[in-house]
């Protein structure tokens, strides 16, 4: 995040909830990068996420009057974040294709030529289950508040992250033999 | 020896007492295969928050605000017309009471604001409408698609964001109408209003004559 806006950080929230052009700019240039990442690491591609990029700070730039200061900005913001990018999903209705990844042989433990790294396997996860994991186990998000996010069950958010921990282990190498 | 599942192994990581917590605990104290799970587990959430932080290849800020420029527009041309119709029902209701009959004395009170209040009224509604044609105009030269340099962006901006701050004392007026001296407030609004408008206009029309568009 930008230092000279957190120095800076009331003065600037309050002349963005006048609407004040150069403020609302002022938070684009110091949340950019978070949102962008919480974004491309929930959506397939970087341009889904660019538009959520853009979506988010729409959406910050109408309601940031309605931002009371209860939480932080930031975890404001990146529930913004997180809703407008789970909603990309749902629109896009992306195919989860780790389905498919449980027909794939696993990789023997000792195969390290062909061991991923966990970069490539967290990309190789299906859309619902990836953003489960990013959102619980990096944001820190509940499974109650991703339930809610994702207009599922406490119980659905609980099993997409084991089922998704299950093939990290095995993706990565790091089942334990028998 | 029955080993804990991904689910089990997960519950020990969740703040406070899941079903079955106690005893997966136990479980894992007593079994080193399963503590060396939830050793890895924890190493791999320790991974992930470590990933790089991505960033955007490039800047959205101006589709970002060329996008609110344009809802602010759209919003201010509807409230526009709302205020529009609202004033043309008071001049109406002014009307009435003008020529409604002349032998109660309510009617005659009525007559004498109507009187007193009618020119501020039809001057605000004037204004209002030479407003309305600048709006029109503005929106037939519809700036957010061409292309204006910073300089001139920058100006067209400034000019904006003063007509919204106008236009949010024009609301906040319109809902005190018992305050004295509210016509008088309003109109001076109004004018400030499509001052503001003109020289938007003129630095959109000046822009686009100096670039021969």
């Amino acid at each position: 995040m930008d230092p000279s806006f957190v120095a800076d950080a009331d003065a600037v929230l309050a002349r963005a909830r006048t609407g004040d052009a150069a403020a609302l700019e002022s938070l684009y240039r110091a949340f950019e990068g978070p949102v962008y990442n919480v974004a491309r690491r929930i959506c397939r591609t970087t341009e889904d996420a660019e538009d959520v990029v853009q979506e988010t700070f729409y959406e910050v730039c109408r309601s940031i009057g309605s931002f009371r200061g209860d939480g932080s900005l930031w975890g404001w913001i990146r529930t913004i974040t997180a809703s407008k990018a789970l909603m990309r999903l749902r629109r896009n209705k992306y195919r989860d294709t780790d389905e498919l990844d449980d027909q794939v042989t696993p990789m023997r433990r000792e195969d390290t030529a062909l061991r991923m790294d966990l970069e490539a396997a967290l990309e190789r996860l299906g859309e619902t289950s990836r953003a489960v994991v990013w959102l619980h186990d990096v944001e820190g998000y509940t499974h109650e508040e991703i339930a809610t996010m994702m207009g599922k069950t406490v119980s659905f958010s609980k099993s997409q992250l084991a089922r998704a921990h299950a093939r990290l282990r095995r993706w990565l190498g790091e089942e334990v033999p028998a | 020896m029955t080993h804990l599942t991904m689910d089990q192994l997960l519950s020990l990581r969740e703040p406070g007492s899941e079903p079955g917590a106690a005893a997966a605990r136990e479980h894992v104290e007593a079994c080193p295969q399963c503590a060396a799970e939830l050793d890895r587990l924890h190493q791999r959430v320790a991974r992930l928050r470590a990933l790089p932080t991505l960033r955007p290849s490039r800047n959205h800020w101006q589709a970002v605000e060329l996008r609110r420029r344009r809802d602010i527009r759209r919003r201010r041309m509807r409230w526009g017309g709302a205020v529009g119709l609202a004033l043309a029902a008071s001049l109406a209701g002014i009307t009435l009471a003008g020529s409604g009959a002349p032998d109660t004395a309510g009617a005659a009170v009525s007559a004498s604001v109507a009187s007193a209040e009618a020119p501020a009224v039809s001057e605000i509604s004037a204004v209002r409408q030479r407003s309305q044609a600048l709006e029109a105009m503005l929106n037939v030269y519809d700036p957010e698609n061409r292309v204006i340099d910073g300089h001139t962006a920058r100006v067209a901006q400034a000019l904006e964001d003063r007509i919204a701050r106008v236009d949010e004392e024009l609301q906040s007026t319109g809902l005190e109408q018992d305050v004295p001296d509210h016509d008088a407030e309003v109109l001076q609004l109004w004018r400030e209003r499509v001052g503001l408008l003109d020289a938007l206009v003129d630095v959109h029309v000046t822009h686009a004559s100096n670039v021969g568009l």
